[in-house]
C-alpha cells in the first residue's frame, strides 16, 4: 500500500521522457523502420539531386569576350615543334625544362626551376589530423641523380598588388613526352603567353609545368609544400648537396648569376584557385570533344562547387565540350538498377500527382546514370585518396579542379587539333577571367556535396538524411538495453534487501556498465595496437605482401590473447550481454558521428555494413531457445552480417563487385590496399581499425556470449 | 576497504606519464587549444622567461599572462616537463590523504550520533584511493601533464587548499589559497568552503540531526536524552582556526607580493604585474563587459550554494571548482581533471548516480569531437569557429549535468542519511525534501 501511495504521489514524467520510454519499449520496430527508411532514402538520393547554380555573383562567367585567337594556336604549334626538336637533340629529362624556361623568359615572365625527390613510403596515419606543414622534414641524405624538375613561370599582374595568384598546372613526363602531354603543354603555354599580354589581370598567374615522372601528385605537392613552407636553410648540408646535384644536371659550368636566379624559389601571393589540365591519352569516340572533371581531394574534401560550376558552364555553353565526371560504368548496364529506377519513377509520378511541386519522377536513364555517378563520387570520397593532383591544393585550403580533355579526333589531325586548342584555350582563359574577378576566397557555394551529374549535386542537408536515419535507432536501442538490464538489477535488489539500502547492490545497479566499458577499453587498446603494427611490420625488408599480412594477423591475435591474459577475458568477466551490446552501440554512435564529420562518405558506407550487424547481434545461445522460424532467420542473418563485417571479407566483396574478378590472393591484396590507404594518410584507415574492427570484435563477443550468469544469479537468490 | 594493487596502479600511471613525456614528442599536445590556453601555455612562459633573461618586462609583447613567480620556478625548466609528473603525483597523494581525513571525520560523526553499527555496516570503498586513482589515470590529467602547461601547478595549489583545510592546517591552507589565487584568481571563491572547513570541520551533520536525535530519544528514553545532550554537544563554529588562517593569509600574500616585486624589480615592479597580468585577459573595448559576463555568473552561485551545502564544505569546494571550470574564461581540460579527481572523494555518496553511462560516453565523445572540429575549422577550412564552439557548448552541458546530478544525489543522500541513522521513520513524521529537476 505504501509503495502504491508513493507512486501516485510521484509527479507525472515530462512528455519527452514519456516519448523516450515509448520509443525504448518499441525499439525493435523503431530500428527496423529507421534502417529500412535509411536504405530507401539512400537509393532515393539520385532523384533528389538539384541543378547546380552559381552562388558567387562576382564570377560572371562568359560575360567577357575571350581573346584567345588563332594566333595563339599558332604559338602553341610553334611551341610543340620546339619541344619536339629539343627532345630530338638529346636524351634525358633536362632539355624540356630548359626549353620551357627559355620560352617563358621570352614572354617576360619570371622563371625558376624547382627540384624535388620522389616521396618515400611513410606510415603516418594521423597526418591528416595535423597541419601539412611538417611533412618535408624527412629528406634522405646524399646526392640523388634522379630528380624531378618543375618549371615555373610567374606573370605579375599589371593591376594587382601581388597578394593573390591563380595557378595553372600542366603535368608531363620529362623522361618521355607523349603526344597528348605535348598537346597539353602547348595549350598551357599558349594560354600563358596570352595572359602575359593582357591588361586586365589583377591576380598573378603561375604556370607550373609539373614533372610527372614520379606521379603528378608528388610533383605538385612538393612544389606546394615549398611554396607554403619557406625553408630557412635549417639543413644547409642536405640542401647544398641537392642543389649541387641539380645544378650539375641542368647547367653548363658558366653563367653562375643566371643559375642562382633560376634556382631561387619565387612566390606569388595566396593561391586563390588552381586549374590542372591535361589531354587524355586515349581517343574518345564521340561527336564532341569531352572534358572530365576530377574534384575529390583527400578524405572526401571537395573544392567549392562554384569552381566546378564555372568550368561546367563555360565548357558546355560557350565552348561546346561534353562534360563528364567519373562513373561506375558497370552500373550503367545493370538490370536490377533499372528495376529500382522503374519503381522510383512510378512512385515519383504518383507523388507528382499528389503535389505538382514534388519533382521526384526522374526518368529511368537519368536515375541509372545519376546512381552510377553518385556511386563513383561516394566511392572516391570514401577512399579518402585524391583523384589527381588537385588533392595537393586542397590540403592548403585552395580550391582546385583537374580537367582531363578527351579529344574525339586523332592527335595527328592538325585541323581538329587547332580547333581543339582554340576551344581549350578559350575555356581556360574564361575560367581564369572568372577567378580573376573574385574579390574573396571561394566561400559562397557548397563545400560538402556529392555529384550525380556534372551539373547536378546533392548538398549536405540532403545526403545526411539516410545516414541520420540509419544512426537514429542506435541511441534508442542502447538506452533500451541499458534500461532493461538496470530494471532487472533493481528487481534483484528489491527481492534481496528490503528497507535498509545496501550500497553495494545499488552500486552494481548504477555502475554495472563499468565492466563492459572495461571490455571496450581493452578492445580499443588492442585496435590501436593493431593499427600501429604495420609501421613495424613494413620495416621488414623484402617480403611478399601476403607474408606481411600473415605476420600482421598472427601478431594481432597474439596481442589479443596477451591482453586478455592481462586484463581478463570478457567471457569470464561476467558482463551481461545487453550491457555489452549497449556499450558497443554507443561506441558505434560515437565513432560514426565523428567519422561523418571527418569523411562523410566513409561513414555512410560503413554504416550500411556496421549498423545492421550490431543491431542483429544477439547471443547464439539465447537464439537457440527461440522457435524455429525466427531462430533460423536471426541466426543466418547475424552470422552472415558478422562475416560481412570483417574488414578483409568486406574488402573481398567490394573488390569482386567493382572489378568482377574474385582473386585468390585476398590476404596480400588486403595488405596492399591498407598500404595504399596509409601512404595517402587516409582517415579511412583509421576508421577501419579504430571503429570498424573493435565493433566487429565486440559483435563476436556478443554472439558467443555464454549468457548464463544472470540465471545462475537468480538461482542463488 | 582499501583498493587492491593501489600502489602498483599509481606507479603505472606515473610510469605512463614518464613514457609519454620522454617519447611522446610527436604528439604536439602543447599546441592543442584544449590543453594549453593563453594563460597556461608553457610556450608563452618560455617567451616570458626569455624576455626576462634579456632584462625586459616579461609582459611586453603581451605573450605571457602568467605569474612572475612561475617564471622563476618553471622558467629554467621549460623544456623538461618531468616536474609536472611530480606535481601530479603530489596532488594525487594529497587527494588521497584528504579522502582519508574525510573518512575519519565521517566515521567520527557517525559515532558521535551513536551509530557504531552503521560505521561497521556501511560498505565503504576507500574514497581517497579511488579519487587519487581517478586523478592519476584521468586521460585529461595525463594530457595536461604531458602537454606541459601550468594547470597541474594550479590544480596542485587547489588540492593543497582543500587538504590543508580538511586537516585544519591553517598555514598550509593559507599558502595554497594565496598561491592558487595568485596563479589564476578563480579559486578565490574557495574562501567560503575553507572557512567552513576550518570552522566546522570536514564533516558535520547538520544541527537538525542532533536535535531530531534528541527529540526522538526523548520520546523513548528521557534519561538517555539528558546524558547525550550533556556529553555530546552540537559542534559550534570555532573562530580560532579561521583567525589563524586569516593571519597566515596576510603573511603569505605579503610574501608573494614581495617576491613578485623582487622578480619584477628591474622591469617596472608590481605595477607592471597588476596591469599586464591580472587585467590583460581580454580586449580593451570589451573588457568590462566580459569581466561582468564571465565572472558574475560564478559569483552569483557562490552564496546560494554555500547556504545549502554548508554542512559538507568539501563537496561545496568540488561544486565550486566544477562551476569555475564551466564558466571561466579560457577553460582547459586541466580544470576538468581537477574536479573529476575531487568527485572521486564522494564515491560512496554518489554510487547511485543517474546518467553515468551517458556522462562517461559523453565525455569521451566530446574529447574526441573537439580535435575533429578544430581540424575542420583550422586546417580544412570547410567548417568555421561555430563548429568548435558547438563542441564547447556540448562540453559545458555535460559538465552541468554532472554537477547538478551529483549535487542532487548528495543532497538526497544527506536526507537518506537521516533515514539511515534511524532518525526519521518511514512514517509521515517529517516530510523530507526529495530533489527533482
Amino acid at each position: 500500500m505504501a509503495s502504491s501511495a508513493t507512486e501516485e504521489a510521484k509527479p507525472k514524467p515530462r512528455l519527452i521522457v514519456r516519448l523516450g520510454v515509448f520509443l525504448a519499449s518499441h525499439h525493435i520496430l523503431f530500428s527496423a523502420i529507421c534502417c529500412t527508411a535509411g536504405v530507401i532514402a539512400l537509393l532515393f538520393l539520385p532523384a533528389l539531386a538539384k541543378n547546380t547554380y552559381l552562388s558567387e555573383n562576382a564570377l560572371i562567367p562568359g560575360s567577357a569576350n575571350t581573346l584567345f585567337s588563332t594566333e595563339d594556336v599558332l604559338e602553341a604549334n610553334r611551341f610543340a615543334k620546339g619541344i619536339e626538336a629539343a627532345t630530338g637533340e638529346s636524351r634525358g629529362g633536362t632539355e624540356i625544362p630548359k626549353f620551357i624556361a627559355q620560352q617563358m623568359k621570352n614572354l617576360g615572365a619570371e622563371v625558376y626551376y624547382h627540384e624535388f625527390l620522389p616521396d618515400s613510403k611513410c606510415f603516418h596515419p594521423l597526418k591528416f589530423f595535423t597541419s601539412m606543414t611538417n611533412n618535408m622534414a624527412v629528406k634522405p641524405n646524399g646526392t640523388y641523380t634522379n630528380f624531378g624538375i618543375n618549371t615555373i613561370g610567374i606573370i605579375r599582374a599589371p593591376r594587382g598588388d601581388g597578394k593573390e595568384a591563380i595557378v595553372l598546372v600542366t603535368p608531363y613526363n620529362s623522361q618521355r613526352v607523349q603526344p597528348n602531354e605535348l598537346l597539353s603543354l602547348s595549350l598551357g603555354f599558349s594560354v600563358f603567353s596570352l595572359l602575359s599580354r593582357v591588361a586586365w589581370l589583377s591576380k598573378d598567374i603561375v604556370w607550373l609545368s609539373a614533372d610527372s615522372q614520379f606521379g603528378e601528385y608528388t610533383a605538385v605537392s612538393a612544389w606546394l609544400n615549398q611554396y607554403h613552407n619557406p625553408m630557412f636553410l635549417s639543413h644547409p648540408v642536405t640542401l647544398a648537396t641537392k642543389m649541387y646535384g641539380a645544378n650539375r644536371i641542368i647547367y653548363k659550368p658558366d653563367g653562375t648569376t643566371e643559375k642562382a636566379e633560376l634556382m631561387a624559389f619565387k612566390r606569388a601571393g595566396t593561391v586563390a584557385a588552381a586549374l590542372i589540365f591535361k589531354v587524355g591519352e586515349t581517343r574518345k569516340y564521340g561527336d564532341r570533344d569531352s572534358v572530365t572533371m576530377y574534384a575529390e581531394a583527400s578524405n572526401g574534401q571537395m573544392p567549392n562547387l562554384d569552381l566546378l560550376n564555372v568550368v561546367h558552364y563555360l565548357a558546355v555553353h560557350r565552348q561546346g565540350f561534353r562534360v563528364n565526371i567519373e562513373t561506375f560504368s558497370s552500373l550503367l548496364t545493370s538490370s536490377w538498377l533499372k528495376v529500382i529506377a522503374e519503381v522510383f519513377h512510378n512512385i515519383g509520378t504518383v507523388l507528382r500527382k499528389v503535389n505538382p511541386d514534388w519533382k521526384l519522377d526522374v526518368t529511368v536513364p537519368d536515375y541509372v546514370e545519376g546512381t552510377a555517378n553518385l556511386a563513383s563520387s561516394i566511392y572516391n570520397q570514401a577512399l579518402g585518396i585524391p583523384t589527381g593532383s588537385h588533392g595537393a591544393f586542397r590540403d592548403y585550403q585552395v580550391d582546385a579542379v583537374s580537367l582531363e580533355f578527351g579529344p574525339a579526333f586523332h592527335l595527328r589531325n592538325e585541323n581538329a587539333k587547332s580547333s581543339f586548342l582554340l576551344r581549350g584555350g578559350r575555356l581556360t582563359e574564361g575560367v581564369v577571367i572568372s577567378i580573376n574577378n573574385l574579390l574573396e576566397k571561394f566561400h559562397q557555394s557548397f563545400f560538402l556535396y556529392m555529384l550525380t551529374a556534372p551539373s547536378k549535386f546533392i548538398s549536405v542537408g540532403v545526403y545526411m538524411i539516410p545516414f541520420a536515419l540509419l544512426l537514429a535507432p542506435l541511441p534508442i536501442v542502447a538506452a533500451a538495453l541499458a534500461g532493461s538490464s538496470k530494471t532487472k538489477g533493481k528487481l534483484l535488489d528489491e527481492c534481496k534487501t528490503k528497507g535498509s539500502a545496501d550500497d553495494l547492490q545499488i552500486e552494481c545497479g548504477s555502475w554495472k556498465w563499468l565492466k563492459s566499458a572495461r571490455v571496450l577499453l581493452v578492445i580499443q587498446f588492442w585496435a590501436v595496437l593493431v593499427s600501429l603494427l604495420p609501421y613495424y611490420i613494413s620495416q621488414i625488408p623484402g617480403a611478399m605482401p601476403i607474408q606481411y599480412a600473415v605476420i600482421w594477423a598472427v601478431l594481432s591475435i597474439a596481442i589479443l590473447i596477451i591482453l586478455y591474459a592481462m586484463f581478463g577475458s570478457p567471457f569470464h568477466a561476467g558482463v551481461e550481454w545487453k550491457l555489452l551490446k549497449a556499450t558497443m552501440i554507443t561506441t558505434i554512435t560515437l565513432g560514426m558521428g565523428l567519422m561523418s564529420i571527418i569523411n562523410f562518405a566513409t561513414a555512410q558506407l560503413g554504416a550500411l555494413i556496421l549498423i545492421p550487424m550490431c543491431l542483429f547481434s544477439r547471443p547464439l545461445r539465447e537464439q537457440l531457445e527461440m522457435t524455429f522460424l525466427p531462430r533460423t532467420i536471426l541466426l543466418v542473418s547475424s552470422i552472415l552480417l558478422t562475416l560481412l563485417g570483417f574488414p578483409p571479407v568486406a574488402f573481398l566483396i567490394m573488390n569482386g563487385l567493382s572489378k568482377g574478378s574474385w582473386t585468390v590472393d585476398i590476404v596480400g591484396d588486403f595488405w596492399l590496399w591498407m598500404e595504399f590507404l596509409w601512404e595517402w594518410s587516409s582517415a579511412t584507415y583509421l576508421y577501419v581499425f579504430l571503429v570498424h574492427l573493435p565493433c566487429w570484435l565486440l559483435c563476436i563477443h556478443v554472439l558467443l556470449h555464454p549468457c548464463h550468469q544472470p540465471e545462475s544469479k537468480m538461482k542463488q537468490e | 576497504m582499501a583498493i587492491r594493487h593501489y600502489w602498483s596502479m599509481a606507479a603505472a600511471a606515473v610510469g605512463f606519464r614518464l613514457v609519454l613525456v620522454l617519447f611522446g614528442g610527436d604528439l604536439h599536445l602543447a599546441s592543442r587549444p584544449e590543453v594549453s590556453t593563453p594563460l597556461t601555455s608553457i610556450r608563452r612562459l618560455a617567451e616570458g622567461y626569455w624576455l626576462k633573461q634579456a632584462s625586459m618586462s616579461p609582459y611586453s609583447g603581451s605573450m605571457y599572462h602568467g605569474s612572475p613567480l612561475l617564471l622563476s620556478v618553471l622558467g629554467p625548466l621549460t623544456n623538461k616537463s618531468l616536474i609536472f609528473v611530480a606535481v601530479d603525483f603530489i596532488a594525487a597523494m594529497l587527494i588521497r590523504a584528504t579522502g582519508r581525513k574525510l573518512q575519519i571525520a565521517r566515521n567520527r560523526s557517525l559515532k558521535s550520533l551513536d551509530l557504531t553499527e552503521a560505521v561497521s555496516n556501511s560498505v565503504n570503498v576507500s574514497a581517497g584511493d579511488i579519487a587519487s586513482l581517478i586523478y592519476l589515470w584521468n586521460p585529461w590529467a595525463i594530457v595536461t601533464c604531458v602537454g606541459s602547461c601550468t594547470s597541474p601547478v594550479e590544480n596542485l595549489m587547489v588540492v593543497i587548499i582543500i587538504y590543508g583545510a580538511c586537516s585544519r592546517l591553517a598555514p598550509l591552507a593559507a599558502f595554497g589559497y594565496v598561491m592558487a589565487t595568485h596563479l589564476s584568481l578563480y579559486p578565490a571563491i574557495l574562501i567560503v568552503p575553507i572557512i567552513l572547513l576550518l570552522g566546522y570541520g570536514p564533516d558535520t551533520p547538520p544541527t537538525k540531526v542532533f536535535r531530531l536525535k534528541n527529540s526522538n530519544a526523548s520520546k523513548t528514553d528521557v534519561s538517555y536524552d539528558e546524558k547525550s545532550s550533556s556529553s555530546r554537544d552540537v559542534r559550534q563554529f570555532s573562530w580560532k582556526p579561521v583567525l589563524h588562517f586569516t593571519l597566515w593569509l596576510l603573511f603569505w600574500s605579503s610574501y608573494v607580493l614581495l617576491l613578485s616585486s623582487i622578480i619584477l624589480n628591474k622591469v617596472g615592479g608590481l605595477q607592471e604585474m597588476f596591469k599586464k597580468y591580472f587585467f590583460a585577459e581580454v580586449f580593451d573595448f570589451f573588457r568590462s563587459f566580459f569581466l561582468i559576463v564571465f565572472n558574475m555568473n560564478i559569483i552569483f552561485m557562490v552564496l546560494p550554494l554555500a547556504i545549502r551545502l554548508k554542512h559538507r564544505p568539501c563537496f561545496l569546494a568540488f561544486v565550486y571548482t566544477g562551476i569555475v571550470a564551466m564558466l571561466k574564461s579560457y577553460p582547459s581540460v586541466g580544470d576538468s581533471a581537477l574536479y573529476l579527481g575531487l568527485l572521486g572523494l564522494f564515491a560512496n555518496e554518489l554510487a547511485e548516480m543517474h546518467f553515468t553511462f551517458f556522462l562517461f560516453f559523453g565525455y569521451i565523445g566530446v574529447s574526441l569531437l573537439s580535435p575533429v572540429m578544430h581540424n575542420l575549422w583550422i586546417w580544412r577550412g570547410t567548417g568555421n569557429a561555430n563548429f568548435y564552439f558547438a563542441t564547447g557548448l556540448a562540453y559545458t552541458c555535460l559538465q552541468t549535468v554532472l554537477v547538478i546530478e551529483s549535487s542532487i544525489l548528495h543532497l538526497n543522500s544527506l536526507n537518506r542519511g537521516f533515514l539511515y541513522w534511524g532518525l526519521v521513520g518511514p512514517g509521515p513524521s517529517i516530510p523530507l525534501p526529495r530533489y527533482h529537476y
